[in-house]
């Protein structure tokens, strides 16, 4: 299995669309945003706009990461008979999915980490140690929502339609969450939406955070509720992929 | 013990029949031929030996276990149909990554170079023709070692000089005394590349033996000359005479005994014989008579 992972994670880092949405687009927005807005200061929590912007972007980079990394290359590997290829060598069926999930997770951490990086050199980002550890970990323990929802897309759906689809949910949960625009300034039948969706979710626990603040519990249970309900789509999904007829 | 062994394996879509009762079984070390035309139920035989489709009825062994247990302890390799690999993965990578799934493979070097991709090991795969693709998918088959190798149409997208490598690879593997099972509907690669020939029609087993058994048990031979304008009354009598076909001005006796025909053809009738031609039996016409709808 830890070969299947480096296998994984290779393709991935070989794969364009992967490097540019996923590596490129949060780096470079996070850059284009905190050069127009970056110094202004956010009234109600005193924290300047340069590290909300950073836990934006790495938010928005890491759902990226998470959803790209998994519904389309799943889709395609059903259907191109690569799957059939695993499912005749002794690598296990749990194996196969297991290995999935923990490669997305892998792959969201570059977007993380350059964001912060980006934010850090540029913008001359500070936060106490303690709160790096807590927004990276919580940010990247948070994908496992979104990798699930990329499981089941390509679970379900043949590549054709997977890719349009986890486009769309993709930026759909990125707009529609506040990563690109705050929730505050929408409209308040979007604001509603906004906060049932984990992605506003996930990205608020970050927003907490960088504030110095506990992150709400309302957003650790919806995080983790979206998890279990998402991950049991996924593996019911992965099942119905799978069956033996 | 038998490599394969398939004993009234029925599998049924809704109210199609695939395979109907399949009763088989294969000893280890043989390399056998499922040769049969589209639809015939071959793929779908191949399908349930690794698990991938489940009989309707009746049971299947491989080793002496099911399916799913033989995959599991590496037992089998396939070159399925359809299948493309990563695109952005080299040969040599998806080659060792599925040679490492095995609990005894063959080394690298080894498969690479029993594919003949030794010189292609660092190209990734969407970069290979079609004919390399199907290179490298017998390597993935074969990456494992496993004693029993299916493949299902194997040379379906190969040019005529791949193939005949292809079945140089094939018979090398087999000579490790392995056991071999290709379904095909290529006649003459069942004739050259099996020591058993499973003639497969609607989903039931109808032939079963050497190529030349399986051409010696039909009516399959054929002796022709000009008749020109003499009448051909009496010849569905001679010995061995099974049919008479009149062409143009030339005749053909199908029969199951050339000499004997060729002899009454001369010493009981007054005919004119002229440019006569005896054809043998090929497997072409043992597999159509055998595979015809009745």
């Amino acid at each position: 299995m830890p070969h299947y992972l480096k296998i994984e994670l290779l393709r991935m880092f070989r794969n364009k669309r992967y490097v540019i949405f996923v590596v490129v687009f949060p780096v470079v927005f996070y850059l284009l945003y905190s050069n127009l807005w970056g110094s202004e200061v956010d009234q109600a929590t005193g924290v300047k706009a340069s590290v909300i912007l950073m836990v934006s972007m790495a938010a928005y980079g890491a759902l990226a990461a998470s959803i790209m990394s998994s519904a389309v290359p799943w889709a395609q590997e059903r259907q191109s008979g690569w799957l059939r290829q695993l499912q005749i060598t002794p690598l296990p069926g749990w194996a196969i999915i297991t290995t999935k999930l923990i490669a997305s997770m892998v792959l969201v951490l570059p977007s993380l980490l350059l964001v912060g990086l980006a934010a850090v050199l540029t913008q001359h980002v500070s936060l106490p140690v303690g709160e790096w550890f807590g927004l990276i970990g919580a940010l990247w323990i948070g994908v496992i929502p979104f990798v699930a929802l990329g499981l089941t897309i390509g679970s379900l759906l043949p590549p054709d339609t997977a890719q349009p689809v986890a486009m769309i949910g993709m930026f759909g949960l990125a707009l529609l969450g506040g990563l690109w625009f705050p929730v505050d300034i929408m409209p308040s039948a979007m604001k509603s939406i906004a906060h049932v969706l984990p992605s506003y979710d996930y990205a608020s626990i970050g927003w907490n955070i960088v504030a110095g603040d506990a992150p709400e519990t309302s957003a650790v249970l919806g995080i983790a509720g979206w998890a279990v309900a998402l991950g049991a789509l996924a593996v019911l999904a992965y099942r119905r992929a799978t069956v033996r007829a | 013990m038998n490599a394969i062994a398939f004993t009234g394996v029925t599998k049924k879509y809704g109210d199609v029949v695939a395979v109907d009762g399949l009763t088989l079984d294969i000893p280890i070390g043989s390399t056998v031929a499922l040769l049969g035309p589209n639809g015939a139920g071959k793929s779908t035989s191949i399908n349930m030996l690794l698990g991938l489709l489940r009989p309707t009825s009746g049971d299947i062994k491989v080793f002496g276990n099911g399916p799913d247990q033989a995959v599991t302890r590496g037992d089998i390799g396939a070159m399925l149909q359809e299948g493309s690999l990563i695109p952005e993965l080299t040969v040599r990578e998806s080659v060792d990554f599925i040679r490492r799934l095995y609990p005894d493979p063959l080394p690298l070097d080894e498969v690479l170079r029993m594919a003949d991709l030794t010189d292609l090991a660092g190209r990734r795969a969407d970069k290979l023709s079609g004919g390399q693709t199907q290179r490298v998918r017998f390597a993935l088959a074969i990456a494992g070692g496993p004693k029993l190798l299916l493949l299902d149409e194997p040379t379906a997208a190969m040019d005529v000089e791949s193939r005949r490598s292809f079945w140089d690879n094939m018979r090398a593997y087999a000579a490790q005394g392995r056991t071999i099972v290709f379904a095909t509907h290529y006649l003459e690669e069942a004739d050259e590349n099996s020591d058993r020939v499973v003639v497969i029609a609607r989903g039931q087993v109808v032939a079963d033996g050497t190529a030349a058994e399986i051409k010696s048990g039909v009516a399959g031979h054929a002796v022709s000359f000009r008749l020109g304008s003499q009448s051909a009354a009496g010849l569905d009598a001679l010995s061995g005479v099974s049919a008479v076909e009149i062409q143009a001005d030339r005749v053909t006796l199908r029969t199951g005994d050339p000499d004997a025909t060729v002899e009454a053809l001369y010493r009981k009738t007054t005919l004119d014989v002229r440019d006569l031609q005896i054809h043998g039996a090929d497997l072409e016409d043992a597999f159509l008579a055998l595979t015809k709808e009745s």
